[in-house]
């Protein structure tokens, strides 16, 4: 009699599941499209939905994760302190979230505690290692902000005008065309200079973009344009100061940086005038405002194992789900962005390497980006060089996380290098270069189309 | 704290147990005929009854504090500054009880970082007050968030030690204070209040969670999560109990180090670690004689009910052993009462857990809208 319990029992158990497959919220092939960075895949879709931790950690990583969390989020003051101290004395904020808010994008403004964007600056030539040229007095990078006593480098003008975008259907999308300045440097700018904004960008999913093997971006190039669909692609190779190595540029916006500990360290030295191991130099050093450093000693401000800590936290951050996958509109939008070639800078699948520092196996990733630099056109040209990186190409920027990036930024998403557009499809209507063919595509499709795409991005 | 794949794959099964379960015809068929009117009256509860009431107060003790900062600053005697020190407190009490629910504007408009800041920059402070810059509100709210808020205007009226005293108030100091207390109160408190309201404010934002075209909380579950989540009340408690070197208490008390607590000049440091955990128990509780959060476990699980309510008593109750009858500052008892600190870390992360593990799972399994 237990036998027919029991039969009865698998009976149900298999009809239940059954019902399961049949509402029709999973896909029907071997993996889940849902999990954009593999098993470093999370599901909150909050405001803190870039802030969440890869799975698998020991104990003592994911102590060290939450101190680097720590570490991200605090502030900086001026030193002498007896804590923190450090900051300056030229900086652009005082603590990592101050720009990267909730760990995603900033807003594109400059001078206030919550602003999110700087500009690069350098004047035409090369350094030793090919990297830009600095220009004299300012460095590389125009630090607006300053101790009190000492002088901010210069302040920034940011101006919009309306640009009128019209489809072939006739509706029409509104531009923001930005003009940048600078106002009321310390010393005479150079004659030449030349600028080029950033706006803060999301973090997730770095761990996985620093552990796609390099033969594997490297194959995305297509020298010479042999496919003819106007896409070529260069890998940019840059000189890191650390290891005195030539390396394959990952992280940046024009990928002139090769790994995340030179990425953080850089920004904390640039960006808060924060000095660690891996970049012991004041970002004002030589300049006048070094008389406010506060301190002759010539020690890192950042304590070696805090850097360590906060390049893993930033490491181990996981990538949010894709929504909605089974929704036919979003099928639709996803199989646009394939037809309009989207996807041919924007790669969407990849297999990582290993990294067992991270537990990181070898994980099927969505990124949607091949890390490679590619002419973008002369609207968003910054006309500025980077190593390889001319002053047109720009990296193909990682989609992922990109629907939830207004979520996590009080409701305000801002979008491209420097925030000009305030919506994805602003953000498209702005590619040219090798982008061109795929945006005329996509301005050629019905409004219905252009919604579905525009609704399939939203869920990344 | 983090949904991350393993919870993908417990979500699946749960879906799947909830297919499995929809198949027969259970038996809380009754009770899930009113869960959803608990809801809604937690939510209402919770904006009119919880948040918005706690706001006011921030208003009111926002006004007073910059009332008795002008009276000081008018008359400059030592009881006027007793005044003073009396309204921060009170007005710390109401702000250290609302980040139980740091939602919505508090943290999306920054007006938590703006006022809240740690450490404060001393080193500025003194360039600033014997510099020649101007001072109006208005400067001082494009000041770094590290001179803004409640701690520079705390050191200004405490003193190192709290010892301070009215004649030791120069004009620059008084300056910056009345300063600062305008943009703690016009710049940050009242927007705040006023965030809430109107039908494009944040409060009608949770009214309408799981109504159509609501893209701030497109399911009720959705705001339950985020109240019980990072920014809601099990993220206060981990903010205050976390056993690293984040933690609020945790940090001065493993480091022997009383210039890492909170609030050291006014003493106010317990006080803030309690209140904060206070917030999150009224939250749970529900003010104003509504229904709170535990209406809606007690629904269903009043077993768990319990549980949590007993953790957050247990929680607020054990700062008192550390206070102790003779009113120990958290500054001292970190070298002298360290077994009982010990203990409401202790007693906070069991609170935490039972947010973090068995509410958030009840919700996920019995929140259906």
């Amino acid at each position: 009699m237990k036998k027919v319990y029991i039969i009865l029992l698998l009976g149900g158990a298999v009809y239940a599941f059954s019902r399961c497959n049949k509402t029709g919220v999973f896909p029907e092939d071997g993996y889940d499209d849902r999990l954009s960075g593999g098993s470093f895949t999370t599901l909150n879709e909050t405001t803190q939905a870039f802030k969440q931790v890869v799975d698998g950690l020991t104990d003592r990583e994911s102590r060290v994760h939450i101190i680097g969390d720590g570490t991200f989020d605090q502030v900086f003051v001026a030193a002498p302190a007896p804590h923190f101290g450090g900051l300056g004395p030229v900086y652009n904020n005082i603590s990592c979230v101050n720009c990267h808010r909730n760990d995603g994008g900033g807003f594109p403004s400059t001078g206030s505690s919550n602003s999110g964007m700087l500009f690069r600056i350098s004047v035409p030539g090369a350094d030793e290692h090919g990297g830009p040229l600095a220009a004299p007095g300012f460095g590389l990078q125009v630090q607006d902000q300053a101790l009190l006593g000492a002088s901010p480098e210069a302040s920034a003008t940011i101006s919009y005008t309306d640009e009128t975008v019209t489809y072939p259907d006739g509706s029409t999308v509104t531009l923001h065309q930005p003009a940048y300045g600078l106002q009321n440097p310390y010393t005479p700018l150079p004659g030449n200079y030349m600028l080029s904004p950033r706006l803060a960008p999301r973090l997730v999913g770095m761990g996985l973009l620093e552990n796609i093997p390099e033969s594997t971006i490297l194959s995305f190039v297509d020298a010479g344009d042999k496919n003819g669909d106007g896409i070529t692609g260069k890998a940019n190779y840059v000189y890191d100061h650390f290891t005195g190595a030539t390396e394959l540029g990952r992280f940046g916006l024009k990928a002139n940086t090769s790994t995340l500990l030179m990425q953080v360290a850089t920004a904390y030295q640039q960006d808060m005038g924060v000095t660690s191991y891996a970049q012991s130099q004041e970002s004002a050093f030589g300049q006048s405002q070094m008389s406010l450093a506060g301190s002759s000693d010539p020690s890192p401000e950042l304590v070696d194992t805090l850097l360590n800590y906060v390049t893993f936290y930033v490491q181990t951050l996981a990538v949010p789900a894709r929504r909605d996958v089974a929704d036919s509109v979003n099928k639709r939008g996803a199989l646009l962005f394939t037809q309009v070639n989207c996807s041919g800078c924007h790669r969407t699948t990849m297999q990582t390497g290993v990294n067992t520092a991270i537990h990181l196996s070898s994980q099927r990733i969505h990124p949607y980006t091949d890390l490679l630099v590619h002419d973008m056109g002369d609207g968003l040209a910054d006309n500025r060089p980077d190593f390889l990186a001319t002053g047109k190409e720009w990296r193909t920027t990682p989609l992922w996380g990109v629907g939830l990036l207004g979520k996590a930024n009080g409701g305000s998403a801002y979008f491209l290098h420097d925030g000009r557009a305030r919506t994805i499809e602003e953000a498209i209507l702005w590619h040219g270069g090798e982008a061109a063919k795929s945006k005329q595509q996509f301005m050629q499709l019905s409004s219905a189309d252009r919604a579905a795409l525009m609704h399939f991005l939203g869920s990344l | 704290m983090t949904r991350n794949i393993s919870n993908l794959i417990y979500s699946s099964l749960a879906l799947c147990s909830l297919t499995f379960s929809s198949c027969s015809k259970s038996s809380d068929s009754a009770s899930s005929e009113a869960f959803p009117d608990v809801e809604k009256d937690v939510i209402n509860n919770f904006v009119n009854n919880t948040a918005v009431p706690q706001y006011d107060n921030l208003v009111i003790t926002g006004t007073g504090l910059n009332n008795n900062i002008t009276a000081l600053n008018n008359t400059l005697t030592d009881d006027n500054l007793a005044l003073a020190q009396t309204s921060w407190k009170q007005m710390r009490q109401v702000w250290e009880r609302q980040e139980g629910f740091l939602v919505g504007p508090v943290e999306d408009n920054d007006y938590d970082p703006n006022t809240d800041t740690w450490p404060t920059d001393y080193h500025q402070m003194d360039s600033l007050l014997t510099s020649s810059n101007p001072l109006t509100s208005t400067d001082v709210a494009n000041l770094p968030q590290t001179l803004r808020g409640y701690h520079p205007i705390e050191y200004l009226i405490f003193g190192e030690g709290g010892s301070r005293k009215a004649s030791e108030l120069d004009a620059r100091k008084k300056q910056y204070l009345i300063s600062l207390s305008a943009d703690l109160l016009n710049n940050n408190v009242a927007p705040l209040r006023a965030s809430w309201d109107g039908s494009s404010g944040y409060g009608n934002a949770i009214l309408t969670a799981g109504a159509a075209g609501n893209t701030t909380y497109s399911t009720k579950k959705a705001f339950f999560l985020n109240l019980v989540g990072e920014n809601g009340m099990a993220g206060i408690c981990n903010e205050v109990g976390q056993q690293n070197e984040g933690g609020k208490i945790y940090n001065p008390y493993i480091n022997y180090d009383s210039t890492l607590a909170e609030s050291p000049y006014s003493g106010n440091s317990l006080a803030d670690f309690k209140n904060n955990i206070i917030g999150a128990q009224q939250v749970y509780l529900g003010m104003g004689g509504g229904k709170g959060m535990k209406d809606l476990v007690a629904a269903k699980n009043k077993d768990l009910d319990n549980k949590i309510q007993a953790a957050f008593t247990a929680a607020v109750n054990s700062f008192d052993n550390i206070s102790g009858s003779d009113n120990m500052r958290f500054e001292v008892a970190i070298y002298k009462r360290r077994t009982q600190i010990a203990n409401t870390l202790t007693a906070i992360n069991a609170v935490q857990a039972l947010l973090e593990d068995d509410l958030t799972n009840f919700i996920q399994t019995n929140v259906k809208d």
